[in-house]
């Protein structure tokens, strides 16, 4: 029978290609069609903003302390006084991170006590230029909106702001500020990125709740 | 009220006890003149000891032991305690008002019993007419040659200086006070060293009450034994009480201790006022722990009522009835205490106002059910073990004092302090 | 006069003493352990391995028991007691225990205390990283605030001075800086205000807190409530990179660590060595780092054009330097300065002059000092130590708070403890709050206040009372520039005279005493032996080579042979005699007329911009080696940064200048030049950096001193190093005796016949801790603090010339500076301060004229 098997043989191989046609591609037409990603994804970092437009960070370095690839470099300094960037004495006057040589594991975002670095779904970060990894204030700062300063331009088909502006399930995850029993009480902050992010479902301890007042 | 050492004079001429011609005109001063002339200066500390006579400041020290452990180091210096801010406590201000030259040869026998030639009178800020009559009596005295170089020609030379307080009651603590007289903060001093080695400007100094230094002229006179026969035994003499509070005659009583609380509080005090019933009693001043009316009969005796968790104190008795809002007495003591700690020391300075706050949230209808334990936990840190009398964490007793109401309203209210907490209205009106 | 209340503790027990202290048996925690007695439970416990947390105790300062975080519980006769160990001491059998529950829970309740009010701003907080209310909060303390009421707000941060901010509330009332600023420092300036809840550290009301010893509060405060304005939020602790080394803005060297980050030096903290400076330091040893990261420091060679200066490499400078200097003959060549340097690099100067050169012409001082053997050499030397063991100490001489302001804390410690002090000077200074006695004289007339003393004169029979009582510690110096030197040494000759003396020479400048036991003086070769002792030099010679012949000139010599024409070259070494030499005419004159020079400097001074060639210098903090302070301590200084652009230390550059003229210097290697040092120098035989650095435990070790009154043979063999020559430290041992290192040179101070000045206007001219320097002028934080010029006059003195307190007065006719009417200027004299920007080209002579301007309007 074996000539049966070596007539068959390279049917059968035929075979399976015409079961994956059925089946429709597995990859996507990247960069017009992109994967959804976790919502924990660990991606570039955002610095965040207050309701009110203030900067969350406040040059405190644990980030820069926490950092196991040392890729983060802050500096603080007094705030002016009479026209205050964070709330506060103190404000990161210089903040960069080499892209190079972080290793997204999100330890700064941990270690933020304002939440003001957390990590977007953005991870198009190629450059052509070493010194254009590094990711400085400009870079990083969130508009006054809460969107994170997109690469390379607004209309690229690598920049989904809707994704953008939702993306920090992670820091929500791990940290107590989206939690209901924390609000108002010490160490609450309000939500990441800017405006009031309800807290999140399965996390609280009451009902997820919209609060309208914007603290500074 | 049969024996009355210290006001009798001042009942009999209520006009004009406080002038040195009453006080020589009722045998005034004859004690001083008698001891400086031929005592020795042991056989007074001896009649002193004999006596058993206790501080009435609000410790209770046996004073004749106290003068026992002066250092002998010239100079040395009595300094008198008459910063009277224990909230209820006034008897001071009659000693010092109406019979202040009954005070002053107390001063000049005991300072010539201590081989003392300077001594300090510190009258509290706020008692500017008891200072203004101890001055002139000082310097009454010192016309009349009682005080000063050469007294009574004996060779003994006294000065006495009144000094007015700003009105802080830590300086009625004698290291505080020793502090405030030589214009540093009135904050207590670290013991050891006791004032009776290392006190006024580091000299040897001995810190008594009016009260107590105006027994002395007595004691002197008629004797130890006499003394300590009065009242019961470790409890001896007469001792000044001021009543205040819900009842219908409130005052100062010069009483033989023994007797009991009833009989304080419904037969001298004459009762509660509108008749109502009687809550519960503060037996010492604001820092003493309260009584309720189950211990109406027992004794008062120094050491009788600490069984009970509590001490005579200043002889500040407040009397509350059952309209009284326990929190809100509690309160009223607590924020006295977290306003007059001195602040120097941790567990005080921010205890007592911790207490205060959390004693301001139950009222304003924010309590917590952890409130009572937390309110015991933070009193615990104060005064460990909550006991009596009170261990403290603390440089000075102000701490633990402020610890008394809690531990009162806790012990004997706490379902009053469990509804204050819910919010519910309080048991009575 | 003396207005101190003594120290609770009394005179501490030197760690060098012989009889050692009683040793008593306690408990701690069921195990027995011996301790010292009287010493304070809190620092037994430590010993015997039980830390016990704490805020307010700090073993330099009198216990106040005030934070109650040290309780424990001592049993005693009523039972077991909690008590405070930081205030309570070591007795027989005492029983302790600091592990019960109701020691933990007191503990643990007084932290939850301390932390309710506690901003808890951690992030943004300067010690968050170091503090140790973080830390013991972490290991004593309760995880978790049951406080949910509104804690206490105060407005943050105030300015307390210009040099320290005041948070309050992150202040835990420890009342630690309130005890440095009285006890320590004698500048009561900050104290609680209020009480209860509310208390708070506060100033006096229009008073600033402007001590010299502000900083330290700021090193002290256990928490974040008093910051400096300099280091506020400049770095976190982690960021910091420490380099061990000792503070170089005067001689006493006091201990200090250097804090970078990235690069910059950021803070100074004070070390403790308590040989030398019980961990205190100056605000002018801690503030003035500023200076180094200055954007007006020279980092390129520098060639003079004429119209300034151009940049050139190094290559370029060498040769030039190297050709010029090569075309002279060694004589007409002098060298001034090299105070500034480390021992290596002052040696390295000495060596290159004296055999590359061939010049005998090198001197560290600028005519400011006093006799060189006198300063490296005098016997007996009284250590820092010393003041602490004496009976009475005679100070005559600059006014320590001014000038030696850490020594001025060693004097006021000694003072409280008990010792009495003898303070002589031509005005106010410092110490005279607590001297028991002050002897204030005429500028101009010091050796009449001697020739009462040595003669018991009738008027001085209390103060020689109190000088009869021994050991006498005598700190002597030149009170002002203007002062003659001769008297310093007749003051030494006094001073020797007394019973137990011991003598302290007061040179200021950096590391002065180093450079004189480096040879850098025209009379002395390195290890303290004299150019003229034969014997000694010919020892120098088998590595050296021969020396010159010729005498050697002192500053004022090689300044006023540049006029004349005898020194052609003159090398500055960090040093600016325009505004340090006491005829700034005479030196700024000798440098236009001077052919060639060269300045080896880290700015362009008065001085070096009369310079041909200028050769960037790398500054403190950026060069390591040793030094040697003004007991002859050698200690170490570190290098914690590179040197900024091409700065170089002063080895390389002279190796490399050697190289060029086809000579052979040291080695690049400060070791190497260490270690030749401990062969080639007697008096340093045996002390090498590796052996400071290796042996002993960071306290330095003290070259020892010639004790005997006659010059004793040197040591046998200096050629080569021994191993067991290597110091040791012996245990607890302040002292470190190399096994044959002996000092060969010993000078007894002679007293000297010194013109009485008689003029109408006695000159005293001294200056301010805050003064013109260049470190000073470039150190941002500190610059500001120059107080404003005055004219020191008696109150006769100015109704005579009829000036009034602020009147504009002509001194010497060139200097208009406004009136102060003092006391304590003495009548005939005037106070004027030197190196002061508005003294700047005022000769320091004798006398001098005072007018007063009238308005002619």
């Amino acid at each position: 029978m074996s000539w049966l098997s070596d007539l068959l043989g390279p049917l059968k191989g035929f075979l399976v290609p015409l079961r994956q046609i059925r089946k429709g591609p597995v990859t996507r037409k990247y960069p017009q069609v992109k994967r959804v990603k976790p919502q924990r994804f660990h991606g570039r970092h955002t610095l965040n903003r207050y309701p009110n437009g203030m900067e969350k960070c406040i040059g405190c370095e644990l980030c820069a302390g926490v950092c196991p690839a040392n890729c983060i470099y802050v500096r603080g300094k007094d705030n002016p006084p009479d026209n205050p960037v964070s709330p506060g004495e103190r404000w990161g006057f210089v903040y960069e991170i080499n892209m190079l040589r972080c290793i997204f594991c999100a330890m700064c975002v941990e270690a933020c006590p304002t939440q003001a670095i957390t990590m977007t779904h953005l991870f198009e970060m190629s450059v052509t230029n070493r010194d254009d990894a590094i990711y400085t204030r400009t870079e990083l700062l969130v508009d006054r909106d809460g969107t994170p300063n997109y690469p390379p331009h607004e209309d690229s088909p690598l920049t989904n702001l809707e994704e953008l502006r939702k993306g920090d399930g992670w820091m929500r995850a791990t940290s107590p500020s989206g939690r209901r029993e924390y609000e108002g009480i010490v160490a609450w902050t309000p939500s990441a990125r800017t405006g009031e992010l309800p807290a999140e479902r399965g996390q609280s301890s009451g009902t997820p709740q919209v609060s309208e007042d914007a603290d500074g | 009220m049969t024996t009355q050492i210290l006001t009798a004079r001042m009942e009999a001429h209520p006009s004009d006890s406080h002038t040195i011609e009453r006080y020589l005109d009722t045998g005034g001063y004859a004690t001083l003149k008698k001891t400086v002339a031929s005592s020795k200066r042991e056989d007074i500390v001896e009649q002193v000891k004999a006596s058993n006579i206790r501080g009435r400041g609000g410790a209770g020290f046996p004073m004749g032991m106290k003068w026992g452990f002066l250092a002998a180091s010239d100079p040395k210096y009595l300094v008198v305690n008459a910063d009277e801010s224990e909230p209820g406590t006034f008897k001071d201000r009659q000693l010092l008002e109406r019979d202040p030259h009954q005070l002053i040869e107390g001063i000049a026998i005991a300072s010539f019993a201590l081989g003392v030639n300077r001594a300090f009178v510190y009258i509290r800020g706020e008692y500017s007419k008891p200072a203004r009559r101890l001055q002139r009596a000082v310097e009454e005295a010192h016309e009349a040659g009682y005080l000063g170089e050469n007294i009574a020609g004996s060779g003994f030379s006294l000065d006495v200086t009144v000094h007015l307080g700003a009105g802080a009651y830590i300086c009625g603590e004698e290291t505080a006070l020793l502090n405030s007289i030589e214009g540093r903060r009135g904050e207590p001093r670290l013991k050891p060293p006791f004032p009776a080695v290392e006190g006024l400007y580091a000299r040897p100094t001995i810190v008594n009450n009016v009260e107590s230094l105006s027994n002395v002229p007595w004691i002197v006179a008629n004797g130890g034994e006499a003394y300590a026969a009065i009242g019961p035994e470790r409890s001896a003499g007469t001792r000044m009480f001021s009543l205040s509070g819900h009842v219908k005659k409130p005052g100062n009583y010069e009483i033989v201790m023994g007797m009991s609380w009833r009989d304080l509080i419904y037969g001298i005090g004459g009762g509660i006022r509108d008749d109502n019933e009687l809550k519960t009693w503060i037996p010492g001043g604001a820092s003493s722990p309260w009584l309720i009316p189950e211990h109406l009969d027992t004794a008062i005796t120094i050491d009788g009522v600490v069984e009970f968790g509590t001490m005579l104190g200043s002889g500040a008795v407040v009397v509350m009835d059952e309209t009284t809002d326990v929190v809100a007495a509690a309160h009223s003591i607590v924020r006295f205490f977290a306003h007059e700690s001195c602040g120097q020391c941790t567990p005080c300075r921010e205890g007592t106002k911790w207490l205060q706050d959390i004693l301001e949230r139950i009222m304003a209808g924010n309590g917590r059910p952890e409130d009572v334990d937390l309110l015991l936990d933070v009193s615990d840190n104060i005064s460990p073990g909550l006991v009596w009398p009170p261990a403290m964490t603390t440089i000075c007793p102000l701490g633990p004092s402020a610890t008394a109401p809690i531990i009162s309203i806790t012990k004997y209210f706490l379902d009053e302090v469990n509804a204050a907490i819910e919010g519910r209205q309080a048991a009575v009106v | 006069m003396r207005s101190m209340p003594p120290s609770k503790e009394g005179r501490q027990p030197l760690s060098d003493t012989k009889n050692a202290p009683e040793m008593v048996n306690i408990t701690i925690n069921g195990i027995q352990h011996e301790a010292v007695a009287g010493e304070r439970v809190i620092i037994a416990a430590e010993k015997a391995g039980e830390y016990i947390p704490r805020f307010c105790h700090h073993p330099k300062l009198d216990p106040v028991g005030k934070c109650r975080q040290c309780l424990v519980e001592v049993e005693g006769p009523r039972g077991k007691q909690l008590l405070p160990s930081c205030a309570i001491y070591v007795t027989d059998g005492m029983v302790i225990d600091t592990q019960s529950d109701v020691v933990k829970k007191a503990q643990k309740g007084v932290l939850e205390y301390l932390l309710i009010n506690h901003p808890l701003d951690c992030p943004v907080c300067d010690k968050a990283g170091e503090c140790p209310l973080q830390d013991q909060t972490m290991t004593h303390g309760p995880g978790e605030s049951r406080f949910v009421e509104a804690k206490r707000k105060f407005k943050k941060p105030i300015p307390v001075s210009d040099l320290v901010l005041l948070d309050r509330e992150r202040c835990i009332l420890c009342d630690r800086c309130v005890r440095v600023a009285d006890q320590i420092a004698g500048d009561p300036l900050i104290t609680f205000n209020e009480r209860g809840n509310q208390t708070q550290i506060l100033t006096f009301p229009n008073e600033p807190f402007a001590s010299y010893f502000s900083g330290n509060t700021v090193q002290v405060c256990p928490v974040g409530a008093l910051t400096s304005t300099d280091y506020r939020f400049r770095a976190r602790p982690w960021d910091l990179e420490i380099t061990p080394t000792v503070s170089l803005r005067d001689t006493v060297h006091s201990n200090a660590e250097i804090n970078t980050s990235r690069g910059r030096v950021i803070r100074v903290y004070g070390a403790t060595n308590d040989h030398v400076n019980d961990g205190w330091l100056s605000d002018k040893d801690r503030f003035s780092f500023g200076a180094i990261n200055s954007d007006e420091r020279v980092t390129t060679p520098l060639r003079k054009t004429g119209t300034g200066f151009e940049e050139i490499t190094w290559a370029d400078a060498i040769d030039t330097v190297s050709a010029r200097l090569g075309a002279m003959i060694g004589t007409e060549v002098g060298s001034i300065g090299g105070a500034n340097n480390t021992n290596e690099e002052a040696y390295a100067l000495s060596k290159f002059m004296r055999t590359v050169i061939g010049s005998p012409h090198v001197d560290a001082q600028l005519g400011d000092g006093f006799e060189p053997q006198l300063a490296a050499a005098v016997i007996p030397r009284a250590k820092i130590d010393d003041i602490d063991a004496a009976t009475t100490i005679l100070v005559w001489g600059p006014d320590l708070k001014e000038r030696l302001p850490v020594l001025y804390l060693r004097v006021r410690k000694a003072v409280r403890n008990g010792a009495n002090l003898v303070v002589v000077a031509p005005t106010r200074t410092g110490l005279d709050a607590i001297a028991t006695h002050v002897i204030r004289y005429r500028a101009g007339s010091g050796q009449d206040v001697i020739r009462k003393l040595a003669n018991a004169d009738k008027s001085m029979t209390a103060i020689l009372e109190t000088l009869a009582e021994g050991p006498v510690v005598t700190l002597f110096g030149r009170t002002s520039i203007a002062e003659d030197p001769r008297l310093a040494e007749s003051v030494a000759a006094y001073g020797r005279t007394l019973d137990g003396a011991k003598l302290m020479p007061l040179l200021q400048r950096a590391n002065v005493f180093g450079a004189l036991d480096m040879g850098l003086a025209p009379n002395l070769l390195p290890g303290r032996i004299s150019t003229t002792d034969t014997d000694a030099s010919s020892h120098i010679e088998e590595t050296w080579g021969p020396l010159p012949d010729a005498l050697g000139r002192d500053t004022a010599a090689m300044l006023s042979g540049a006029v004349s024409g005898d020194i052609r070259a003159l090398i500055l070494v960090g040093a600016d005699p325009v505004r340090d030499f006491p005829d700034p005419q005479a030196a700024e004159k000798a440098l236009e007329e001077a052919e060639f020079v060269v300045a080896i400097d880290a700015f362009v001074t008065d001085s070096s911009r009369h310079a041909d060639i200028i050769l960037p210098a790398a500054l403190w903090s950026e060069v390591e080696g040793t030094v040697t302070n003004l007991e002859g301590r050698v200690q170490v200084v570190g290098a914690a940064l590179p040197p900024k652009g091409q700065a170089r230390s002063v080895i390389g550059m002279l190796n490399d200048i050697a190289t060029s003229m086809g000579a052979e210097l040291t080695s690049f290697d400060v070791s190497v030049v260490s270690k030749e040092i401990a062969t080639v120098a007697p008096a340093y035989q045996g002390i090498t950096r590796d052996g400071i650095v290796f042996t002993s435990s960071g306290a330095g070790i003290v070259v020892p001193s010639q004790e005997a009154e006659i010059i004793v043979e040197m040591a046998p063999r200096y050629a080569s190093m021994a191993p067991d020559a290597v110091p040791t430290e012996a245990s607890g041992s302040a002292v470190i005796v190399p096994a044959q290192g002996t000092q060969p040179l010993g000078y007894i101070p002679t007293d000297q016949a010194v013109p009485m000045v008689t003029d109408r206007y006695t000159l005293h001219y001294a200056p301010a801790m805050y003064d013109d320097g260049v470190i000073t002028r470039h150190a941002p934080s500190i610059a500001d603090l120059v107080r404003d010029p005055t004219v020191g006059l008696n109150p006769r003195d100015a109704s005579i010339l009829a000036v009034a307190n602020g009147s504009i007065v002509v001194v010497d006719g060139s200097v208009e500076l406004p009136v102060r009417i003092d006391e304590a200027v003495p009548e005939g004299s005037v106070v004027l301060p030197f190196n002061h920007a508005a003294t700047k080209g005022l000769q320091a002579v004798p006398a001098v004229t005072v007018e007063p301007i009238r308005d002619e309007s």
